[in-house]
């Protein structure tokens, strides 16, 4: 009988630790200790009988994934007074990531695009200037237009 | 219906730590005692669970201590206590709030105007 009503805070609890896993592990392991006691306390000093009594106790709690919520946006940076919004959903770890690349990431990013539009503009432009100057058409693999402008003249006579 | 779920959001932010606060301002009281005590009040908190991390959080910024005691009925019990820092926080709310409760209920009209 007792297994039967541990088995459903056995798998609340199990729940809501898969979802803490970004907190640091102490915060982690309070929240936890808090609510075992919480549904422990509420047991014993409501004399709760069956498993309906108890989901309703963790019912109550609120689903894993609210607490889990609630226990993130607590968790910030700490600021006590007004907390500034933060992000509903909690990959800390995977967030904290690209904002220490981003520095010199973003950066040889934007110039290697800036390049390739520099590339993709001079192509263009030995492409319309063969083009104006009448040289045939079947000489043309894209790569080929990227050779000097020199020789394209003399084609024409 | 997420508008209102929304603006209890925003409303309780900010405000529901100065309620724990006050709950524990006169005597110590357990985690579970505070949290019945949220749950027969109605839109305050979100859940009974979501108390849990606020009363880390507050007692990790330094206002509230804690410490465990034997319970006579079941397993022992983590009182909660406002320490000085959080009596002096306690203090500032109410004043803060006292002013920006006139100043809304006069903007958007709900004071007890005479």
């Amino acid at each position: 009988m007792k297994t039967q009503y541990t088995d459903v805070v056995a798998e609340y609890l199990r729940e809501l630790d898969l979802r803490l896993a970004g907190l640091p592990v102490l915060q982690r392991r309070e929240l936890l200790a808090d609510l075992a006691t919480h549904i422990e306390t509420e047991r014993a000093e409501r004399h709760l009988q069956g498993e309906a009594e108890l989901i309703e106790v963790l019912e109550r709690l609120g689903s894993p994934d609210v607490v889990a919520r609630a226990a993130y946006e607590e968790a910030g940076p700490l600021p006590p007074v007004v907390a500034p919004p933060s992000p509903p959903l909690p990959p800390l770890a995977v967030a904290q990531a690209p904002s220490e690349r981003a520095p010199w990431v973003l950066p040889v990013i934007g110039a290697g695009f800036v390049a390739l539009l520099i590339m993709m503009a001079l192509c263009a432009g030995f492409f319309a200037f063969s083009r104006s100057s009448q040289t045939p058409a079947e000489q043309v693999a894209p790569e080929a237009t990227v050779a000097p402008p020199a020789p394209i003249p003399s084609f024409t006579g | 219906m997420s508008d209102v779920g929304q603006l209890a959001t925003s409303l309780r932010r900010g405000t529901l730590e100065f309620c724990v606060l006050a709950m524990v301002e006169h005597e110590n009281r357990y985690g579970t005692e505070i949290v019945r005590r949220f749950g027969d009040e109605p839109g305050l908190a979100a859940s009974e669970g979501t108390i849990y991390p606020l009363l880390s959080r507050l007692r990790r910024v330094g206002w509230l201590d804690s410490k465990w005691a034997e319970s006579p009925s079941g397993p022992p019990r983590r009182y909660y206590g406002l320490t000085a820092a959080g009596r002096a926080a306690l203090e500032h709310f109410r004043t803060e709030w006292v002013s920006f409760r006139q100043t809304v209920d006069r903007l958007v009209g709900t004071g007890e105007a005479a």
